[in-house]
């Protein structure tokens, strides 16, 4: 079992990608939550995460500069942008930060399942 | 209400392309987030400024074009798009629908943004904004919304607006 942390500005959001992991029958043991970049980082020290999905567009701190922030100070965990973000180049310079993947806003639970599957 | 001529021109896209892409996103995001069907409505001639009893989320786009992408919903209506996301009953406005409503704007702001962006860099979408009250009354500081198109969702209406120019 995996534990996951989901990084989104939207207490909303977070609780339909919460809810979807359970949905698709991925093995997520405990869900941590986080509302920006910064909080997000606070939650890496101390805890064990074993996958990151977050979103970009985020008060603080966005996405692009937290997983950079998270691979700075040398953690491997697989990152996956939650995103309503499409474009080409905004999604390769997620990559080139540290990003796994990539899962477009609005999504389904099987949309979720194809894509972390693999990882969990 | 017509889509801004130079927004037209530089994105190679017509009033009715821009007003099918708001209405296939905004099915797609109610049917796959909060599992409600919706039905379009014949856009409106006229923008709509006064709201009562209402709650409305709006994201802004900055960059290479700027607009505010914005949906309008009553509180009844409201509830039930925040019970339903959230998988639970919400029966007073408060932070979750706000939230919920937001999200909302950003994941339709979010579809704007791809369709006029080339690689996602050189548009911005904004923080989402809410406003709710008993009576309120919303003022662009430019021209006429360019796409406001209604929506049913079986005896509820709401709307979802775009207004978009092209930067220099």
């Amino acid at each position: 079992m995996a534990n996951v942390l989901i990084v989104d500005d939207s207490s909303t959001m977070r609780k339909i990608i919460s809810r979807s992991l359970r949905q698709a029958g991925l093995a997520v043991d405990d869900i941590f939550e986080a509302g920006d970049g910064i909080e997000g980082l606070n939650s890496l020290t101390g805890n064990k995460v074993d996958l990151i999905l977050s979103d970009i567009n985020m008060p603080n701190m966005d996405g692009l500069e937290f997983i950079k922030q998270v691979r700075a100070n040398g953690n491997k965990v697989p990152i996956v942008m939650i995103t309503t973000e499409g474009g080409e180049d905004i999604l390769r310079e997620a990559m080139n930060n540290g990003a796994s993947d990539s899962i477009k806003k609005p999504f389904t639970p099987e949309q979720l399942n194809e894509k972390l599957g693999g990882l969990l | 209400m017509t889509l801004n001529m130079a927004v037209s021109q530089s994105a190679n896209l017509q009033e009715e392309d821009l007003r099918g892409y708001v209405i296939h996103a905004t099915k797609e995001v109610f049917g796959t987030m909060v599992m409600m069907d919706v039905q379009d409505c014949f856009p409106l001639r006229e923008p709509v400024t006064k709201f009562q009893c209402s709650i409305t989320g709006m994201v802004g786009l900055a960059g290479t074009y700027t607009g505010i992408l914005s949906i309008h919903c009553p509180r009844p209506l409201a509830l039930c798009i925040t019970s339903n996301m959230l998988g639970m009953v919400v029966d007073e406005v408060g932070e979750d629908v706000n939230d919920a409503l937001g999200e909302i704007a950003n994941m339709l702001g979010g579809y704007v943004k791809q369709v006029l962006s080339k690689g996602g860099l050189d548009i911005s979408l904004s923080i989402p904004t809410v406003i709710s009250g008993e009576e309120y009354t919303i003022n662009a500081m430019t021209d006429s919304d360019c796409v406001i198109i209604p929506f049913t969702h079986e005896n509820d209406r709401f709307l979802v607006g775009l207004k978009l120019s092209k930067e220099n």
